[in-house]
């Protein structure tokens, strides 16, 4: 805080510094104290007013905090005397913008700057006021008075920046670059430039107006000289050539980068499109939304004679020759799989190499297929071939791998690849059981005899062969959705929990055993896995939806408050403090990155995560204190009675979602958290394992968020809406309610059902047809629970109708007793999918209905302190509306018993009945020839017979400390643990309705 | 196959399985952005086939007079992308730039003194344990401060190592 000394608004520096000492030692009572005193003495000092609103803000008082920044802001207005220094402006601002009224900090620094139009401090100071709150044209306008005051090139380029920033940000017409544009030339001309960064931005608005060749003028003019790294200019130039469709010469550029650097991946891709005249590649150059481009690349080549396509493809072939010539020592793979990329468009041509291109992938395979990265490599090359092919190549691996054995760990390299290649083709999925039963055997045993090489390893280095674990357990999983033999399963989460054993650092194991875990419902240890991921920061954003979707349907509410809570934190710092960074970013002219931070700041905005997880995190707190509806209108106070949600979901209907979350860690039977194929059954498949998911995701997460965004509005209006049905149903002479309220109701009804894929209309007699048993549940897809709400809302908005409270009641009794009695005396591990529905069933709908009968019965009870009795209640008990509470509690009550019961028989079972029925799943008949059982069996009789003078002394320890019942007693207490949860929610709900209906029984 | 070039904001939404690394920190936004905001030559990403991030290397350049250094804040290669002398690869791309370009003295950086493979690619790669900081880590692990000197350090005079450790609080740059 030292830089905040010096003469402020004629305080002299020793008054003051103890009160930044105080401050800064958090001592803020004798911080307050001293101000207090220093205020007896400055009245009319706004800088020691701006101190005392700092001191109340960092104490928490934030109300106190902001009516002594509005004193100080009218000393600043009224005293045409007051000093307007930086050191006290900015001390406001600091306070202000923690209170988030950037607005009021920002009219300061501009009324300042009125006074003082000179004052290049205070300029900026309003400069960083408009960037904190996005206004690219104050800061346009802003920085332009800088330049013309100081007639710096930086000014000149943060007005530059504020207007590609309207352009691309506010949609502003394209022709304020033209201004831009005009601005830099007349200084160019008049100063020249002297920043590389400033050169970048010049480059980049004339390519943002399409004008390449002129960028490319400046590129080769003198200002190019200011490029030092020759690579990434000649990079520009390429690309500048490129977009300018003058391919020849943007070909021999490339060839230049090759030469300086042979193995740029990327370069030598735009090189062959250069050369094939493709523009395809460029197509995603401006569109920023290209964080996980799709593995194919699109080829254009219609425009190509055939003559034209060889002459130019050879041409491609010569240089990739030199190059690998050029390169033989160097071990690069770029020369290499640019010969399969030129394969790979000569069959995309139309030309029959398939097998030319299974020859190169083999060649490829003999240099490099000993390297973790083989498979992922040629991934691309492999989605082009036809299955048969994709199966041919998988068996010619086989057969090249046998010959060599230079090294175990290169053996062993090779064996992993051809495994992580038999994954990615779908190849597995074509064998039978007992194919893949014995792979994943052999899988075990490779592993156990390689554990050796990995002895005087140091913990902290990868381990050989590491990934063989990962790879059978899919297979056993693969195994489990063709047999359903839970045995599978459970052998997977051994092999996995044994891998973790060995080495602990292992994230695909993590990964992969959290799956699992969530899909058996031992939920607890599937997030005590992902803990174990230590997911912070960016990784929230990135990761978290491993186990979001999860948590969400569960009764495991603290936690999955801590995980809302920790992601939500990270994403509002980050937005709060994003204008901070690219004010950084202004001052240390990096004028590039300004653009970039403002972009990425507005992606992580509109994250679907994250307005997904602000919904989620209100409706958590609906659904935790739902028991009471006095705790929930607190809630809903708290939340704007909704409104904001309803906002925020009208909001979203006009933005395009962002989706930053890695899928490419999923694993294969789970690609997106809504997408589960162990759910259904096995299907021969046709399909890449690994498939692109994005495609329907946007336009159904959109639906989901805006519809969950509705809630607590339409909770808030149906509690409102009871009070006005009693009166109704008790008066006689209806007065007709309150007409606003219902209206609203009906409408965001209409919203959501819309939301739903249908009208009201529809929605009603879908509904209608249903409780009726005209038609089948099954309708209703995966949206039930959804569905479900809509109809207690709709409820809610006629509570006077008796037919409506009975279809709810029939509708709560059937999809409830339907997964009751489906479920039956099934194993937790089987059916959690089921529980899950019921956990959403009853924490939702059945949450908020049982609310709007804890307020209908509210209304019509005699309130607590006036003992007198009310007068509606009389009529109220005898009226039909009365009678229809008193039945639907009556049928929730019984409903959720048997919820309850179920959940009793379930918890009932001794733990350790329950570990053996667990390991039981996975003890094998020893004549049997296949089976649940193997893998494990390899694993174990290789931990006994393990010798410390093979695998060294960690890893010994390691095998001997392993157990497998104990790993099957975690699961199932996770398990129960779950059960417990919802049970004890059950529980309550029960005893809520016991309550009211004793209530009920008064009327 | 490997394109470096300039790390972006982008990135930090691509490089989850460098990260999940357990030796790998994943660090709060304001550091990232602090380094893209201020030594954006400095912080270069390693990409390779279907755009996969490989790995990584984040810097700066502090110091004055003789001690003007550029500084290896973090280097990481993805587990998958190892054993193909990515991290040389960065380094050296570093060491160019604070050497040619920011007309450095030399280059530091810190490492845990158990983390053995490190320090024996860094010995490779011509660095030099300069001195030892006691409990550099969260005030448990010593760190080592080791030093490679740069074509402007004729004498060699930046790497002759410090014969005591010295505490966190005698450090001169963070």
């Amino acid at each position: 805080m030292s830089s905040k000394f010096g003469l402020a608004g004629g305080i002299p520096e020793r008054r003051v510094r103890p009160i930044w000492d105080a401050i800064d030692s958090r001592q803020f009572k004798n911080a307050l104290k001293l101000v207090t005193s220093l205020l007896s003495k400055y009245p009319k000092s706004p800088y020691a007013f701006a101190l005392k609103a700092l001191i109340h803000e960092r104490m928490g008082k934030t109300d106190e905090a902001l009516s002594v920044c509005l004193d100080a802001k009218e000393l600043l207005y009224k005293d045409d005397l007051a000093l307007m220094d930086d050191l006290t402006l900015s001390t406001l601002q600091i306070v202000l913008q923690r209170l988030d009224h950037l607005d009021l900090a920002t009219s300061c620094y501009a009324h300042a700057c009125g006074k003082f139009p000179n004052n290049l401090e205070l300029m900026m100071g309003l400069f960083n006021c408009y960037v904190r709150e996005y206004s690219f044209v104050k800061q346009q306008q802003t920085a332009i008075k800088m330049y013309k005051l100081a007639g710096e090139e930086r000014f000149l380029l943060w007005a530059v920046c504020s207007i590609q920033l309207q352009v691309l940000c506010d949609k502003s017409g394209e022709k304020l670059l033209l201004l831009a544009e005009g601005l830099l030339k007349k200084h160019i001309a008049s100063h020249s430039m002297h920043e590389p960064e400033a050169l970048m931005v010049y480059i980049s608005l004339l390519e943002q107006e399409s004008k390449y060749n002129d960028a490319l003028e400046v590129l080769s003019g003198d200002l190019g000289s200011l490029l030092m790294i020759e690579v990434d200019k000649l990079r520009i130039q390429g690309r500048l050539l490129a977009r300018a469709n003058d391919y020849s010469a943007a070909v021999d550029v490339y060839k230049k980068i090759l030469e300086l650097s042979p193995d740029d991946w990327e370069c030598f891709l735009h090189y062959l499109g250069c050369l094939l005249e493709d523009d395809s590649i460029w197509k995603y150059f401006d569109n920023i939304d290209q964080i996980h481009p799709t593995k194919h690349i699109e080829c254009k080549f219609s425009h190509l004679t055939e003559e034209m396509f060889d002459s130019r493809i050879s041409s491609a072939s010569d240089l990739v020759q030199k190059l690998q010539r050029d390169n033989e020592n160097s071990n690069l793979r770029g020369p290499y799989l640019a010969e399969l990329e030129i394969e790979k468009r000569k069959f995309l041509f139309g030309k029959k190499n398939e097998n030319k291109l299974l020859e190169s992938l083999l060649q490829y395979f003999l240099k490099f297929g000993h390297l973790a990265c083989y498979a992922s490599d040629v991934e691309a090359y492999l989605q082009v071939l036809s299955p048969n092919k994709k199966a041919e190549f998988v068996g010619m691996l086989m057969k090249n791998s046998d010959s060599f054995s230079e090294s175990a760990t290169k053996v062993l390299g090779q064996t992993t690849t051809i495994l992580k290649v038999q994954e990615l083709t779908g190849n597995i999925f074509e064998l039978p059981v007992d194919e893949i039963e014995a792979s994943a055997v052999k899988l075990a045993k490779l592993y156990c005899q390689n554990l050796s090489l990995s002895k005087d390893l140091d913990p902290q280095e990868s381990m050989f062969g590491e990934e063989l674990l990962s790879l059978s357990s899919n297979m056993l999983v693969q195994l489990f959705w063709r047999t359903r033999d839970f045995g599978y399963l459970a052998e997977a989460i051994m092999v996995l929990e044994l891998g973790l054993i060995i080495r602990g650092h292992v994230w695909q194991y993590k990964i992969l055993l959290l799956h699992i875990y969530s899909y058996v419902g031992a939920l607890p240890l599937a997030f005590e896995r992902y803990k174990a991921l230590d997911v912070k920061n960016i990784l929230t954003e990135t990761v978290s939806h491993h186990i979001l979707r999860q948590m969400l349907e569960s009764p495991m509410w603290v936690d999955l408050s801590n995980l809302l809570k920790d992601y939500l934190k990270f994403m509002d710092d980050h937005l709060r403090e994003s204008a901070d960074l690219t004010f950084l970013a202004y001052r240390h002219r990096n004028y590039s990155k300004v653009i970039e931070f403002v972009l990425f700041k507005q992606r992580l905005q509109h994250s679907n995560q994250y307005q997904a997880a602000r919904v989620e995190a209100a409706v958590l707190q609906l659904k935790q204190n739902a028991d009471s509806v006095e705790e929930e209108e607190r809630i809903l106070e708290n939340l704007k009675s909704g409104v904001q949600l309803v906002e925020l979901s009208n909001d979203i209907g006009s933005k395009t979602l962002r989706f930053n979350e890695d899928m490419q860690t999923r694993p294969w039977w789970t690609p997106c958290p809504e997408k589960n194929y162990l759910l259904g059954p096995f299907e021969e498949i046709s399909y890449c394992p690994k498939e692109n998911v994005k495609d329907d995701r946007e336009e159904n997460m959109k639906r989901a968020i805006q519809r969950k965004s509705l809630l607590p509005r339409m909770i808030y209006l149906s509690i409102q809406c009871t009070s006005t049905a009693l009166k109704e149903s008790a008066e006689t002479n209806g007065s007709g309610g309150d007409v606003k309220i219902c209206g609203e109701l009906k409408c965001l009804l209409d919203e959501y059902t819309k939301m739903l894929g249908c009208s009201l209309n529809d929605a009603v007699e879908m509904i209608t047809g249903i409780s009726q048993g005209a038609r089948t549940s099954e309708s209703l897809g995966s949206n039930l629970v959804d569905w479900l709400n809509f109809v207690v809302f709709w409820n809610a908005w006629s509570l006077s109708s008796h037919e409506h409270w009975h279809v709810l009641n029939s509708l709560f009794e059937r999809l409830i007793l339907d997964r009751v009695r489906s479920m039956g005396s099934s194993d937790m591990s089987s059916c959690y999918s089921d529980v899950q529905v019921l956990v959403q069933i009853v924490t939702e709908p059945l949450a908020w209905h049982s609310l709007i009968i804890q307020a209908c019965t509210r209304s019509s009870l005699p309130s607590g302190k006036k003992k007198k009795k009310n007068q509606h209640s009389d009529q109220l008990s005898s009226s039909p509306m009365s009678q229809a509470i008193k039945d639907s509690i009556q049928s929730l009550c019984s409903t959720i018993q048997e919820v309850s019961s179920w959940l009793l028989n379930q918890l009932n079972h001794p733990e350790d009945e329950q570990v053996e029925r667990f390991l039981s799943t996975l003890k094998r008949d020893e004549d049997a020839a296949g089976g649940p059982g193997q893998i494990l069996g390899v694993l174990e009789s290789f931990i006994a017979s393990s010798e410390e003078s093979e695998v060294g002394n960690r890893i010994f320890q390691a095998l001997k400390s392993w157990n497998t019942a104990d790993t099957a007693r975690k699961t199932v207490m996770a398990q129960q643990r779950v059960l417990r949860e919802f049970l004890q929610i059950c529980e309550s709900k029960r005893k809520l309705l016991e309550t009211l209906k004793q209530q009920m029984s008064h009327v | 196959m490997t394109t470096i070039r300039r790390f972006s904001c982008n990135d930090l939404l691509r490089f989850t399985s460098v990260n999940l690394d357990h030796l790998t920190e994943t660090f709060n936004m304001s550091f990232y952005m602090t380094y893209l905001a201020r030594w954006p030559d400095y912080f270069h990403v390693a990409e390779g086939p279907g755009n996969r991030v490989m790995g990584y290397i984040m810097g700066k350049v502090e110091g004055q007079g003789e001690s003007w250094h550029g500084h290896v804040t973090a280097v990481t290669v993805s587990p998958e992308y190892r054993r193909q002398q990515l991290a040389k690869k960065l380094m050296n791309l570093l060491e160019d730039i604070s050497d040619k370009i920011d007309k450095a003295y030399f280059v530091d950086l810190f490492v845990r003194a158990s983390n053995t493979p490190a320090i024996k690619m860094y010995e490779k790669l011509g660095y030099i344990i300069y001195r030892r900081v006691l409990r550099y880590y969260s005030g448990e692990e010593d760190g080592l401060d080791m030093r490679k000197a740069l074509s402007r350090d004729v004498e060699k005079k930046s790497v002759i190592p410090l014969k005591r450790p010295i505490t966190p609080d005698e450090l001169e740059y963070d």
